[in-house]
């Protein structure tokens, strides 16, 4: 599976156009795609497939059932597997009586990509969603001034696409240990002066205050600002019960307070985002997401923060989910300096430099690999990535620009020292065409590399995915890597010889001609991300390389330049990339629908950073769930 | 995704480095099980050990028995002064992988334990079964301070999308239901906490206090208001949340009945639940350095000490995961997946080869220790069944039909050790079917793709 798999990505980086729907009538691409699959794929399947692929399923593939309901889920992946193979002619096997033509081969692959549209129209569900343990360290810090590394004992979380929203005894108990730290820290011991957050959160009792209806009142200002919308009347009975107990137990005033708020920090409607209405009484299958929902999901997204007092206000009048309204908050928030969160949870995870904290080099081959050094590189992509939001520029800058940010630690890397002086990280402008952007930056440089050495195999496989948005498939089990090729055989030849050596295996030459190149024309970078003409054991390097579709380059510039002409496929990578991020699933189905629509609007204005976020934000999926 | 060299996580540092102090437990006399009387049996307790990407074959499994109990092969030689409390067979075959056939590093730790498959309609979400661990922590977990102990060495944040299964499935190997995975532990300073509650100078327990207890039955109940107004996807979510509250609940209520028995204990008027001869606990030392094997170590020691104390009765170690993890003190910088496609490659088999050992040593090192801890009237190992193995039969071409795996312990009497049966056929679903059988779950079902008991490891 893994061979054929390989050759379709082949095939698909050779130039099959992307299907784009360049209406937005769903209903008439629904019908077509459904008259597709009844008059051209169930007619093509039962000629040359089901004999195998019915009811008896060789390899596990049964058409007959793909057919029932091709735009099911458990479907998608045998359409996948079954173009695959008929364009490759492996399937019909050799032996078989009837076989497709070529043409008819083609056209099976072109009837069946338009199974996007066979589903129907769906938000996806918005299932309850635990906080992240960086939103929820947030949350602690905004609204009771607390360090986040209050935190710090929570299990890691994988945020965005991937998070497991889930929650075990060991971070309720967690949860538990954190709110009384929390309440340790904020509420002064009786007799004791209030802290200032006390005071804020608890007001004043003068004498002949009825404590207890205060403490209701104090109840509601609470939960009104942890549960991020207003509490219900039951909630509200719930804390002043709990204000109650405490008295029971000789707690007094403040005291029992605290209690309170502990209670609120291990509530469920603070550790989740929970529904203001009661959605259960909704008749219909899919609703518009609450105001309430949509300001935490907004500010969770762009600031990893709970929603401020603007955006509060905004809910509490009920005018959030108004689309110029919504535009305009996506504005402010991004204007804000909480937005680097987005680089945080989102950028840093993309580009992979999440993960150069834990990169290890060798400190024998490269001593300038300083934490000092390493925290310049993670500043510079952040600075980087906030400047292509913050002045809404085109996506493609990200490949191709002209400047980036340095300080003196950084700019040695770049042979810039000369010019840039001091700690602070400033803009320089670049003047050298082979820097400037994500390719030629030495934190994606070095996060691409081995300890000891560059990998251009990895390099590649980091721009097809990570910059262009294509599915590298994994190689096959019992391959060998690069250094255990046989050492006779390999002695005396350039790193580029030694993996066309590689190339000349059958099994990865498919996806290695492809990923090699793109990495070879990076060899200039060394595995920290300096420039060098000659590789480590002195031969000169050549970049020169051509792309998959045939287009050359001789240099990371010129490569740089290739890339950057392919706007459209960097604009949808990185949309799909944020909005799997946003809604914290994988897209599927529908998903893909959603997609092509907004890719017409952000082609409209050019590709711009902000308009895509907007455009995430603002649509279908991001503000709608499936309720039943 | 890319089967090739990820930078590794190192975040153990972050507890480790500079902290190296022994962790004294006050009251460490009184915690023992709670078994009512002198005469009665201590309970039988099971332990989970893993290492990813399978063994080097002929440098693990013995040749005969013989070879097994006089000689056995380098990986697992540190076991050999104990080998006639451990059992080894061969001959276990994996979960078929098929139709995900691109997720091999996923499904060898997703399926462990839960002997299945991930559900193929739905991959983008977790849902596969119920692990043995948590059958077993349902069925006896009431009875201790925690139901079931879930440690690790790394963070479980690998974010590899295999086949299109969600990344959890790379990261996770106990599920306490088909779509809640169990997150594990991975700071020995948190486990001790967990263990045995936050203490003061005084040795007064301060993490929580009864009335918290009382407060968090209110939430709960507050909880189940709000159930009420929810869909039923939302509402399987809160369940998860009343599930996990409910047992930080019952947590507090044992620390306190605990400390009250304690009380009773130190003033005499209530006699000692642990035999005389019983071994006093053993002392905790997180370790100074950044030593992989020390990490491992202090984490084994805690499985050691929460048996001891009948803190828990199942316990869940993934020893190292899929990927990530590096071994510098054998000498080389090299991931461990990076050196498991060896081809024929002599340099990574010998790598590969250092690894399995020194993975095997950490097993070895605490069944040993748990050989020397006297209860009632053996040892605890004996009244335990310690499993070590991996999902994979070698990582070299991912193969899954003759898993390693050793057994310590006899079980209280359950399993037959000291033999290496060379040819059992059977499959992981039946070998935990079997483990649990040992224990005294009983199961309504057989686990995974079980459809027997192996009968020739019981006793």
């Amino acid at each position: 599976m893994n061979r054929i798999t390989c050759i379709l990505i082949t095939l698909i980086l050779a130039g099959f156009p992307p299907v784009v729907a360049k209406g937005v009538d769903e209903a008439a691409l629904r019908a077509d795609a459904q008259k597709t699959f009844k008059e051209k794929v169930e007619p093509f399947v039962n000629k040359y497939c089901t004999r195998c692929h019915g009811s008896v399923a060789k390899a596990g593939i049964n058409l007959k059932s793909a057919l029932q309901n091709p735009g099911g889920e458990s479907a998608a992946l045998h359409w996948k597997k079954a173009v695959a193979n008929v364009t490759l002619h492996d399937m019909p096997p050799e032996d078989s009586s009837k076989k497709p033509t070529d043409e008819e081969r083609r056209q099976f692959a072109e009837w069946v990509s338009k199974v996007k549209y066979l589903a129907p129209r769906d938000p996806g569900p918005f299932v309850i969603r635990r906080l992240t343990k960086t939103e929820y360290a947030n949350t602690l810090r905004d609204l009771y001034g607390v360090d986040t590394a209050i935190a710090d004992s929570l299990p890691e979380d994988v945020v965005g696409e991937g998070f497991l929203n889930s929650i075990s005894p060991l971070q309720s108990e967690l949860f538990l240990g954190i709110a009384n730290k929390v309440v340790e820290q904020i509420v002064a011991p009786d007799g004791k002066a209030p802290t200032a957050i006390q005071m804020r959160l608890f007001g004043d009792t003068p004498e002949g205050t009825d404590l207890r209806k205060a403490a209701r009142e104090i109840a509601r200002s609470l939960a009104r600002e942890a549960y991020r919308r207003p509490p219900t009347t039951t909630e509200l009975n719930v804390l002043v019960d709990i204000y109650d107990l405490a008295h029971k137990h000789e707690l007094k005033h403040t005291a029992a307070l605290g209690l309170m708020l502990k209670a609120v920090l291990v509530s469920p409607q603070f550790l989740f985002i929970t529904p203001a209405s009661n959605p259960k009484s909704a008749k219909e299958r899919i609703v518009r997401l609450d105001d309430y929902q949509l300001a935490s999901r907004l500010s969770y997204l762009l600031w990893s923060s709970p929603p401020d007092a603007k955006l509060s206000e905004l809910t509490d009048k009920g005018k959030l989910h108004q689309p110029n309204i919504l535009r305009s908050q996506v504005a402010r928030l991004l204007k804000d300096a909480r937005s680097r969160a987005l680089f945080d949870g989102f950028g840093a995870q993309w580009l992979r430099v999440n993960e150069l904290d834990d990169q290890v080099f060798d400190p024998k081959n490269f001593p300038q690999m300083t934490p000092t050094l390493r925290t310049a590189m993670m500043e510079e992509a952040r600075l980087f990535f906030g400047s292509i939001v913050s002045e809404n520029q085109s996506v493609v800058r990200f490949v191709d620009s002209d400047y980036t940010f340095l300080n003196e630690p950084l700019a040695k890397v770049y042979g810039l020292e000369q010019s840039v002086r001091g700690s602070q990280m400033r803009r320089v402008k670049l003047t050298d065409p082979n820097r400037g952007g994500i390719l030629g930056m030495p934190a994606t440089l070095a996060t691409t590399s081995f300890p000891n050495r560059t990998s251009p195999v990895i390099r590649g496989v980091w721009v097809l995915e990570r910059v262009l948005g294509e599915r590298v498939p994994p190689p096959p089990p019992d391959i060998p890597e690069l250094e255990e090729q046989d050492h006779q055989k390999v002695e005396g030849l350039t790193l580029r010889q030694r993996t066309q050596l590689h190339q000349s295996e059958a099994t990865c030459r498919n996806c290695h001609k492809i990923l090699d190149p793109i990495g070879f024309g990076l060899e200039n970078f060394d595995a920290i991300g300096r420039w060098r003409d000659k590789n480590g054991e002195g031969i000169v390097i050549n970049p020169a390389g051509k792309l998959p579709d045939g287009k050359e380059f001789n240099t990371p510039a010129e490569l740089k330049r290739l890339l950057a002409k392919r706007e459209a496929d960097l604009a949808r990578n990185l949309t799909e990339r944020l909005m799997a991020y946003a809604l914290g699933r994988h897209l599927e189905g529908y998903d893909d629908v959603v997609i092509d629509q907004l890719m017409v609007k952000i082609r409209e204005d050019n590709y711009r950073m902000r308009t895509i976020i907007t455009e995430v934000i603002t649509s279908y999926l991001f503000t709608h769930q499936r309720i039943k | 995704m890319m089967k090739m060299n990820r930078p590794s996580q190192i975040g153990r540092r972050t507890f480790l480095k500079g902290t190296g102090v022994s962790l004294a437990l006050p009251f460490m006399d009184s915690l023992g099980w709670a078994a009512g009387s002198k005469s009665a049996k201590p309970p039988v307790r099971l332990a989970f050990m893993y290492m990813p990407h399978g063994v080097i074959m002929d440098q693990f499994w013995p040749k005969s028995q013989d070879e097994f109990l006089n000689s056995p092969p380098p990986i697992i030689k540190s076991l050999q002064p104990i080998m006639d409390q451990c059992l080894m067979m061969k001959g276990i075959s994996g979960v078929p992988i098929a139709p995900f056939n691109g997720a091999p590093h996923a499904l060898e730790l997703s399926t462990w334990l839960t002997g299945r498959l991930p559900d193929a309609s739905s991959r983008g979400r977790i849902n596969i079964a119920i692990s043995a661990d948590q059958i077993m922590a349902n069925y006896v977990g009431a009875h201790t301070l925690l139901p079931s102990l879930e440690l690790a060495t790394m963070p479980q944040t690998w974010k590899e999308n295999q086949a299109g299964l969600h990344e959890g499935y790379y990261n996770h190997c106990s599920y306490r239901s088909p779509t809640q995975p169990v997150p594990a532990e991975i700071d020995p300073r948190n486990v001790l906490n967990r263990l045995f509650g936050k203490r003061d100078k005084e040795g007064r327990v301060t993490q929580t206090s009864p009335l918290d207890r009382l407060m968090l039955d209110r939430v709960l109940g507050g909880a189940r208001d709000l159930r009420r107004t929810l869909t039923k996807v939302d509402q399987q979510k809160l369940d998860e949340y009343l599930d996990s509250v409910r047992s930080v609940e019952r947590r507090i209520g044992a620390i306190e009945s605990r400390q009250q028995e304690a009380a009773l204990e130190k003033n005499s008027i209530a006699p000692s639940k642990r035999h005389a001869t019983d071994s006093a606990p053993i002392e905790i030392k997180i370790p100074e350095g950044d030593k992989r094997s020390e990490y491992m170590q202090v984490m084994c020691d805690l499985t050691v000490l929460a048996f001891q104390t009948d803190t828990t009765r199942v316990s869940t170690y993934i020893g190292s995961r899929p990927n990530g993890a590096s071994y510098p003190e054998l000498g080389f910088t090299n991931q461990h997946h990076s050196q498991t496609h060896y081809g024929t490659d002599q340099e990574k088999i010998r790598k590969v080869a250092a690894i399995n050992k020194l993975n095997v040593d950490q097993y070895a090192y605490m069944v040993k220790k748990m050989h020397t801890l006297k209860e009632g009237e053996g040892t605890l190992l004996d009244n335990c069944i310690m499993m070590w193995g991996s999902g994979l039969e070698n990582g070299n071409k991912h193969r899954r039909d003759n898993l390693p795996f050793i057994l310590a312990g006899k079980g209280g009497g359950s399993l037959r050790t000291g033999q290496f049966l060379s040819n059992v056929k059977g499959n992981q679903g039946d070998l935990l079917t079997t483990l649990l059988s040992c224990v005294g779950v009983p199961l309504d079902r057989p686990i995974g793709i079980a459809n027997k008991q192996i009968e020739a490891i019981k006793s």
